[in-house]
Formats: C-alpha cells, structure tokens, sequence
C-alpha cells in the first residue's frame, strides 16, 4: 500500500512546524520529511522536538548533502535521533543546491561521488566500529562514536539525473523524486531499475517516492494560486531537458528566471502558465489530486510526498488531505 | 481571571469556530519572537496529548494567541463572535 509523506521547509519558529509534524502524524501521514537549509531553521534541532511529541510518525532530513554537513556529523545526527526515536528515523541524501551552496562558498564537484562516499560512511560508523574509508571525495581514518549506534537507518537519496537515480536504486533504501508528473516518474523508475538490477536487488525493496510540490483546496483556483510561486522556482531551477522533456516554452522559462533574479516574484509568478502548472506541481481539488497521484502510483511510487505549499492554509489543507486523499487509497 | 475562567464564559457552540480562528491567528502570526519558550512547550504538550477544542485546549490556545496577536483576537470575539465580556477578560489577563 502506497505511504504518504509530507515535507516541511523550517523557515518559521519552531513550534509552528512541530504543530504540523503532529496534526500530520494525527491525520494519518507516515513519512515527514524535513528539508536542510542553512537559511532555514535546523533540521535536527526541529526533528528532535518532532521526535518528542510525536509517537508513531517516521522522519528524516529530506534532503540534507555532504558539502555542508560532514557525513560523519549526519551520521551522530542520525544516530542520536535514532535514540530518541528509536525505529522512526531515515536518512534522506542528496547532491545538494550548486547555487545555495556557492553562497556559503562550498563548491559542490563530483557530486555522485560525494553521495556515494557519505553514504558509505553512514553506514559503516551505524556498525559502531573504528571506520577507515579513502573515497574520492570523503575520507576518514580509525572514526569511530564513543557510544553505539542502535543500527542501520534506510536511506533515501534525493536524485534526479540519470547517474545519480541509477545509485539510489543500487544503494538506496529509497529514492526522493522530485517530480510530480507520471513523465518524469517514469524515466526515473527506469534509471533506478537500472541500479536495481546492478545490484541483484528487487524494485521491492526500494521505497520509489515521489517527491512533489502539492497544493489542495476545495476551490481550485486557490489551490492553483497557492502552487504558481512554488512552480516558478522549480522552473527557473528546472535544466533545459527537462523543460523540453514537457514541452515548455525556453523563452518563457528564462523570463521566469530573469523576473527572479530581479526580485521581481510579481512578474515570475504570473508569468507561470498552466503547462508549467501541469508538468512541475499537483494543485486542485482533493479530486483533481487524487486523478494525478493514481497515475503517479501507476509509474510505479510506493511513497506520495505532499510538498511545499501543501495548500493555502497548511492546517487546513493537511485536515482535507486526511479526509479526502489518503483514504481514497488507502482504504 | 485565568483563561481556563476565561473559557468557561464562551458559549459551547462557538468554542469550535473560535478554536479555529485562534489556530490560524498564532500558525500564521509574524510575532513568533514574543511566544515565551514555555508557553510553545504547553502549547505542543496539549496538541500531542489533546485537542483545541475542549476546555483545557482552549484555554492554552486563548493564552497563547492573546500573547502574539492579541489585537485580532479581542477584535474576533467582540466583532464576529459578539462576546465583549470575553474580549475584556482577555484583555485584562493579558495586560
């Protein structure tokens, strides 16, 4: 049976995003991803309250990367939480922003290499033993926690390229998707098959999740209004391939860019057009998304992650996902 | 006069839409430095063990918004909701 995440971005105080966490675990979600930004509050300092006042929910980083945070500091995060709550924690993985990580002055090269060295070392220190490891990127000699790990935690790595959805279905738990079109869902099932069978391992046993911009309400124009700023990001962050891979107009794309770079987000997010809307978020009534998360599942998810905006009221939305979505798939 | 006393003067059937009007005024105040650090814990304390609507709820919920947007909140009760003894008390607590 599919499972139902939910991201939040902790950019407000942090009770504000632990209320969610809890009205989200209250409402039936299984998953909460949290998202790692140095311009946001801390990930672990807000995953820690959540596993406070929070029993059943599973959580992680979605996505923290290892240019910024050392891999062997993810790992006694991780660890540490997994103490808190023990059973409920996943790692989530990724390359990381070039952009936001070229402001705190950390070039991010060899990024699959990178992901794949981090990953390596979370799981060898999890063991509890003194770790040497010489990747190409990362590398640590005779590490090891004055305290002993509970054991492994699942790891989902962020990827979107070819190579890096490949490794996540090589080495990965799961796999965050970020993509909220059966289009893009399909050409990452293939990659990650790839790595699957690479590995001698069965689709079953990677978490395919897709991790979307999502925005419900009852009135549609609203849910619509709510996603468009959201969109106009993803457009101006989105390569060319995959612009094209929907059909988007390039020009009106570097417009967006363009409006953004200028602060101009009035001009950005009107210049957004339904083609935009359709290929880069799902955004409508609870059945409009209820149509396009079925054909999610037939690309093949096992996980819906319900990302930012979530809505134009978050509470109010995350109570209409619980009454109207998850129950249409899950009972 | 406390807020649970406070509480005990709203009219049963109007604690729900109140309840929800207080959630939106604190999850979407721009006044969240001046939310005490002990009074987020009683506040998430009764969210992981309880409800908004019932009396207990609804007493920290008041507290909490009357400390980050009391204006709206005295305004909600006065205007929409046409309790001005509560709006009173509450802003009598809160002073």
């Amino acid at each position: 049976m599919v499972k139902f995440g939910i991201e939040f971005v902790p950019k407000e105080a942090y009770w504000k995003t632990v209320y969610y966490a809890v009205q989200s675990e209250k409402r039936g979600f299984d998953n909460l991803w949290i998202t790692d930004h140095y311009n946001n509050r801390n990930v672990y300092t807000t995953l820690a309250a959540t596993a406070i006042y929070t029993k059943k929910i599973v959580f992680g980083p979605g996505v923290t990367n290892p240019f910024l945070i050392n891999p062997i500091m993810t790992t006694q995060s991780l660890a540490s939480l997994d103490e808190m709550a023990p059973g409920r924690v996943v790692l989530g993985m990724g390359a990381g922003d070039k952009t936001t990580l070229a402001s705190t002055g950390i070039e991010a090269t060899k990024q699959l290499s990178a992901v794949v060295d981090a990953i390596a070392i979370f799981k060898a220190m999890l063991e509890g033993k003194s770790v040497t490891y010489e990747g190409s990127v990362f590398q640590v000699k005779g590490t090891r926690f004055n305290f002993k790990p509970r054991g492994q935690i699942p790891v989902y790595i962020g990827a979107q390229g070819p190579k890096m959805l490949a490794t996540a279905g090589k080495i990965g738990d799961g796999v965050l998707i970020n993509a909220s079109h059966p289009k893009d869902i399909d050409y990452a099932v293939g990659q990650i098959k790839m790595g699957v069978k690479e590995a001698g391992k069965k689709m079953s046993d990677v978490d395919v999740t897709a991790y979307t911009s999502f925005s419900v309400h009852k009135k549609p124009e609203k849910a619509m209004e709510a996603a468009s700023p959201v969109v106009a990001f993803i457009v101006a962050g989105s390569p060319n391939v995959i612009l094209e891979r929907h059909g988007i107009d390039l020009v009106k794309a570097d417009k967006i860019r363009g409006a953004l770079a200028k602060g101009d987000f009035g001009g950005a997010f009107g210049s957004v057009s339904p083609k935009m809307m359709e290929a880069f978020c799902i955004a409508g009534t609870p059945d409009m998304c209820n149509e396009k998360i079925s054909r999610l599942l037939k690309a093949g998810i096992t996980q819906f992650v319900v990302g930012s905006p979530v809505g134009p009221n978050v509470r109010q939305s995350i109570d209409l996902i619980s009454e109207l979505v998850i129950p249409h798939f899950k009972e | 006069m406390g807020y649970k006393k406070i509480v005990k003067m709203i009219p049963v059937e109007k604690r729900e839409e109140l309840s929800d009007k207080l959630l939106n005024y604190l999850l979407k105040t721009k006044n969240e430095k001046n939310m005490p650090s002990s009074m987020a814990k009683c506040f998430l304390s009764q969210w992981q063990t309880g409800t908004f609507e019932d009396e207990t709820g609804l007493a920290v919920l008041l507290e909490a918004t009357a400390v980050v947007e009391l204006e709206k909140t005295t305004e909600f009760l006065e205007k929409d909701l046409h309790l001005a003894d509560v709006a009173k008390a509450v802003k009598e607590a809160a002073a």
